[in-house]
This record gives C-alpha cells, sequence and structure tokens, in this order.
C-alpha cells in the first residue's frame, strides 16, 4: 500500500508540475478559502492573546462585585442592591482580602468640562486602596488620599484620554475641571493603560468616594460596586464562596433564592471576551469555509476533464498491468495533493494578509496563527481534495480498457 | 484436449465474442479454436472487421470472450477477477500497440519503467530493468526523451523495451508497422525476428500480407472464423 502510494504521489506530481498554470487556477478556491480562514484565525486569536495580556495587567487576582437584578424582577420594581453596608461587613469579616475599594458610579451626569472643553467620561467615585485592586500607577501628583476622602475634598484624579479630550496642559495637576456643577482640584494623572476591546481605560475621572456620596445627595439607596484584591496565600474560589455566603446572609436571602448580586474575577472577564472571541472566529470561519467547499467543486471538475483527457493513458496503464486501486489512488492523490498544496499557499497567502491587516490598523494587536488552525485548514483542505477527488478517481478506476484504448 | 496438456501456451476452445448493436447481433468472433505453442510466432491477418483486434484483445486478457474457453500457461483465464486480468497483463503479456501509447509525459525511460510500477519493483532496480530493455532495442542513447523527441520508429522501440521489459510470456503486437514508413518497418519487423530467435512468443496482429508472412504461421480470419491456417512462406491459392 505504501509503495502504491508513494508511486501514485510521484506521478501526480509530475502531472500537477505538468500543467502548471491549469493547477495554479484550479486550487485558487481552495487557496483564497484557506487564506480567508486563516486570516480572519489569526486575527481573531491575535486580538485574544491581546485581551489575554490585557486582563493579567488589570490584576488576575482581584475581584469585583456588583449588584444583580434579574430582568423579571427589574420589570416588578424590584432593585438588587449592593450598600455601603456590605463593605463594612467584608472588611469586617471576610479572610484573605489584601484590598478593598467601593466604587460608586456617577449616576446624573458624566459631563466633565475644562475652559470651553466638554467630554463626557467614567467618573467614579473610590477610595486609595483602588490603586492598588486595578492596578493603576499615577504618571504625575497623587492618587486620592484617605483623608480626601475623609473630608470630601473635591478632588480628582483623571486619565490621559480625559486630559486629551479636555486640551489640559501636558501637567494638568492643580487645574480645575467641573463635574455635575462642582468644581474639582486635578490632583493626579493616571499611567496610560490603553484599549480593552474598543474600551478606552484611560477614559476615566477618578474622586473620593464620600465625595461622589455626597454629591448624589440623598437620592435612593446608593448601589456601589465593590473592588477588592485578595492576598497571595488566597484562593479566588474560596474567596468567592466566602463572600457569596456573608452577602446572601447580609440580603437575608432564602435557600430557594438567586444571589442579588455577582461577583467576577477578572479571569472569568476574559473567559467571557474568549468565548465570544471563539464564537465570531467559528462563525467567520464557517461562512469562509464554505469557499473551501466551492474550491473544491472547481477541484473535482478539473479531475473530471483530467480523467477525460487522459482517458487513453488510463487505457495504456490498465493494458500494462494497472490494476484498479493504482488508477484511483493516482487520481485521489493528485486531487488530494492540488487541494493540499493550495492548502499550503492559502496559509501562507493568509498570514500575510492576517498580518498586513492588523499592522495596517492602529492599535490593532499582531496576528497569530495557532497550531489546530494550520493543522485544520491542511487538513480540511486534503480532505476536501478526497472528497471531490473519489467521483473522478472512480470514474478513471472503473474505464474499460478496450474503450479508453480507442478513446480518441 | 485437456487443460493439464501442457504443449500449449495458449489454448483457444470454441471462443466467440458477440456485441449487441441496436437491434443487431454482431459475431466478431465466431467459434476460434487455435493453439500457440510457446515460441511460435503467428500472425493473424484478415481485413478490418474480420475480428483480428477482438482476437488480439482476447488474447491480452483486455476483453472477456462472450463464449469458449481460454487458456494461458495452463490458466483457465475466465475464471479471473479484473485485478488478477491485470496481474496476467503485467506479467504474462507485452502489447505493443498501432499507434504506440506511450505515456506523452514521461521520458522512455519512464514508460518502459511504467509497468514495473505495477509490479512492486523498487525504482533503482526498475531503472536498471528498463535501461536494459531499451539496450535490448538499441534506443540506450534515447532514454531521456520524451515521445514527442522521438521519431515512429524509435517510438515503437520503446513501446517494444515496455513490452519486453517484465519479461513477458507472450508479445501482443496490433499491427507493429500500421503507422511506420517502410524503412523503419522493416527495422522493426528485423527487431521481431531477433526477439523470435531469442526464444520469444510473439503473435501479430495485420492486414500486410508481407509483415505476416514474417512469422512461422498465419491464422486467416474472416467475419469472425478462422479461413486457413498455414505455415507462412506457403502459398496463398
Amino acid at each position: 500500500m505504501l509503495y502504491v502510494i508513494f508511486e501514485s504521489t510521484r506521478s501526480a506530481l509530475i502531472s500537477i508540475f505538468a500543467h502548471g498554470l491549469r493547477s495554479f487556477l484550479t486550487t485558487l478556491g481552495i487557496v483564497i478559502g484557506v487564506a480567508s480562514v486563516i486570516a480572519v484565525v489569526s486575527l481573531t486569536q491575535g486580538m485574544s492573546a491581546f485581551i489575554g495580556e490585557s486582563f493579567s495587567s488589570l490584576g488576575s487576582n482581584s475581584l469585583t462585585i456588583q449588584s444583580y437584578t434579574p430582568i423579571s424582577e427589574a420589570m416588578r420594581g424590584v432593585r438588587a442592591r449592593v450598600t455601603p453596608a456590605d463593605l463594612e461587613l467584608i472588611e469586617r469579616r471576610a479572610e484573605g482580602v489584601a484590598s478593598i475599594t467601593p466604587i460608586l458610579y456617577a449616576s446624573r451626569t458624566s459631563q466633565v468640562r475644562y475652559e470651553a472643553q466638554t467630554t463626557f467620561s467614567q467618573i467614579m467615585g473610590t477610595t486609595y486602596a483602588y490603586g492598588d485592586v486595578s492596578q493603576s500607577y499615577m504618571l504625575l501628583g497623587r492618587f486620592i488620599a484617605e483623608s480626601d476622602n475623609l473630608t470630601r475634598r473635591r478632588v480628582a484624579v483623571i486619565g490621559e484620554k480625559v486630559r486629551e479630550d479636555l486640551a489640559l496642559p501636558e501637567n494638568p495637576v492643580n487645574e480645575y475641571v467641573e463635574l455635575g456643577g462642582e468644581w474639582f482640584k486635578i490632583i493626579g494623572l493616571l499611567e496610560p493603560k490603553g484599549d480593552i476591546m474598543g474600551f478606552n481605560q484611560d477614559d476615566i475621572v477618578l474622586v473620593p468616594y464620600a465625595t461622589m456620596v455626597s454629591l448624589q445627595g440623598n437620592q435612593a439607596r446608593t448601589d456601589i460596586q465593590i473592588q477588592l484584591s485578595l492576598s497571595e496565600e488566597a484562593d479566588v474560589e474560596d474567596v468567592t464562596r466566602q463572600l457569596t455566603a456573608l452577602l446572601r446572609n447580609a440580603h437575608d436571602l432564602g435557600p430557594e433564592d438567586d444571589d442579588d448580586f455577582v461577583i467576577n474575577t477578572a479571569e472569568q472577564l476574559m473567559e467571557t471576551f474568549d468565548t465570544i472571541i471563539n464564537m465570531v472566529t467559528l462563525v467567520i470561519g464557517g461562512i469562509v469555509s464554505i469557499s473551501l467547499l466551492v474550491g473544491g467543486i472547481g477541484i473535482m471538475n478539473i479531475m473530471l476533464v483530467s480523467v477525460t483527457e487522459r482517458t487513453r493513458e488510463i487505457g495504456i496503464c490498465k493494458a500494462i498491468g494497472a490494476k484498479r486501486h493504482h488508477i484511483l489512488a493516482q487520481f485521489l492523490i493528485e486531487a488530494m495533493l492540488l487541494s493540499l498544496l493550495g492548502g499550503l499557499v492559502g496559509l501562507a497567502l493568509g498570514y500575510g494578509l492576517g498580518t498586513a491587516i492588523s499592522s495596517s490598523i492602529d492599535s490593532f494587536p499582531p496576528a497569530s496563527i495557532p497550531l489546530w488552525a494550520v493543522g485544520l485548514a491542511l487538513g480540511f483542505s486534503g480532505f476536501v481534495g478526497v472528497l471531490f477527488g473519489i467521483l473522478p478517481a472512480a470514474k478513471a478506476a472503473n474505464l474499460d480498457p478496450i474503450d479508453a484504448l480507442r478513446y480518441e | 484436449m485437456t487443460p493439464d496438456d501442457n504443449s500449449a501456451l495458449i489454448r483457444l476452445n470454441g471462443i466467440s465474442k458477440h456485441y449487441q448493436m441496436g437491434s443487431q447481433l454482431v459475431r466478431a468472433l465466431d467459434g476460434i479454436s487455435v493453439e500457440i505453442g510457446n515460441g511460435d510466432w503467428v500472425s493473424f491477418i484478415g481485413s478490418s472487421g474480420s475480428g483480428k483486434s477482438t482476437i488480439l484483445n482476447i488474447l491480452g486478457c483486455l476483453d472477456r470472450p462472450t463464449d469458449g474457453e481460454y487458456y494461458l500457461n495452463g490458466v483457465y483465464v475466465e475464471d479471473l477477477g479484473p485485478n488478477q486480468l491485470a496481474e496476467i497483463r503485467n506479467r504474462e503479456i507485452g502489447f505493443i500497440f498501432q499507434s504506440f501509447n506511450l505515456l506523452p509525459r514521461a521520458t522512455a525511460l519512464g514508460n518502459v519503467m511504467q509497468p514495473l510500477v505495477y509490479s512492486r519493483i523498487g525504482y533503482r532496480r526498475r531503472k536498471d530493468m528498463a535501461r536494459e530493455a531499451l539496450r535490448r532495442v538499441g534506443l540506450d542513447d534515447r532514454v531521456d526523451h520524451l515521445p514527442n523527441q522521438l521519431s515512429g520508429g524509435q517510438r515503437q522501440r520503446v513501446a517494444i523495451a515496455r513490452a519486453l521489459v517484465t519479461e513477458p510470456s507472450i508479445l501482443l503486437a496490433d499491427e507493429p508497422t500500421g503507422n511506420l514508413d517502410s524503412r523503419t518497418s522493416a527495422d522493426i519487423m528485423q527487431l521481431f525476428d531477433q526477439l523470435h530467435r531469442e526464444g520469444q512468443t510473439l503473435v501479430l496482429v495485420t492486414h500486410e500480407e508481407d509483415v505476416a508472412g514474417l512469422g512461422d504461421r498465419v491464422i486467416e480470419l474472416l467475419d469472425g472464423k478462422i479461413i486457413r491456417d498455414r505455415r507462412a512462406g506457403e502459398p496463398l491459392h
């Protein structure tokens, strides 16, 4: 069998290169198919790798707790909340927490003004511990201090994007910006962090938590977010379990009730992104692989022509002793090689395309092809070759030697 | 006459071949019985439609008779499946065609090597055997030429080398000189004569009396029947 495969490969290669242009045009369908699949995969996988890196910079041992109201509950006017009391409870009772900080998002307006410039940004009230938890570092000035919180000072720390949008000076410290009708003195500028999935991490304004609470007045009960980082020896799952028990107890939830809060880890977020990206890869890949099918039909077409064209040759081979499987193997392997060569060319082309696209778009992560995609692309194109080669090969193998020899 | 009686290399017993062509039954062969011994040179002669090509196809195991028995080397051929027939064609039979039937994309050497591919002989050995066969037909200086770079006579020599390379029991030639000019024809016939003298069994199909006359024995066919079986050189009438 190995002998037959080897000899068939030899003669298939001779025949493929004897019809160079035709072989090239035949495989073009496969080339384009594989190239587009690989381009898509390399781009999305590059993005996925990049997101992984971004999240690890976000601090993989940090947890976020926020309220969760199922839609059916919200329709009934019920709103779940995570309150400052919960924060206090966790501070007092939970183990394995290194630092903890509340985050209160500006609820009325997120407009920021500096002189004639206005912009909209993410305005958050938080404490000095935020720097630790979110691994944010200062470029200029200082971060929010405990005393800022205690005295409800009107100070703000801003991200680089906000500074640019408001046309603030290079060093914005000691300038004043208007937030929700109040003047805030800028005390620090954060080190830029870049994008995650189009979300700019530098588009951010931080003010002391207590200041934010006072700004919002006593409108309704506050719903805050709690971010905390774990101490080194703590286990994420253990702490999550502990926090869940604490909060369920504090919120008076019965054993039948669902949690009215969610605890997210950076890892979970990353997994969510990964799932989305994989889904996108799959869907686009699926659509694009239709072109592989079309390419396969092209190969079948040319192989059928080639069988007709070589009818006489097949007759000669049969007359000098070729068995059915010799002829079958020859055409099948020729179709497979044709398709596989197309796959190889497509692979190179697709990688080039992915790299070209990712490098031509600013801030787009570099393309990367995982090994499974290479294997899949080659495997699939080989499979397409075999699938669409069977019909022509069987036609060739079943030719009657006398008819084939008589064929003009 | 029993199949064990092994003096004959080929034994045809009441071979018939009928085709249905539209509503008409064509009797291409009608009860042919012939024995051909080892080392014989037999020519089938007849006009077109006499059934001489059909008998060559049957002898070459390319076609099966509708009726009758064919023993080749003591083997009852009708019992064999397509793959076994292919093996017989490969090992026992060497075909030579009127239009040479070389593989156009293979060199002379490649063409001669081709039958050996089907008998699972390794590349190196194949090459040596093919070179030797080409040397026997006097083409050792043309091994790397493609068929379209060779003259008609040279092409037929390549075809003969290809037929010889597996050392078959019989060489079957279908109008081997039909596409050649008279001088080249004479060369090729001389080659056949030489092979015959080396002990090769030869079966030729032709419509040219002077080609047929070179063998030991001439069998005349008409409308699928043998009308004469004579020694070569005997007067026609």
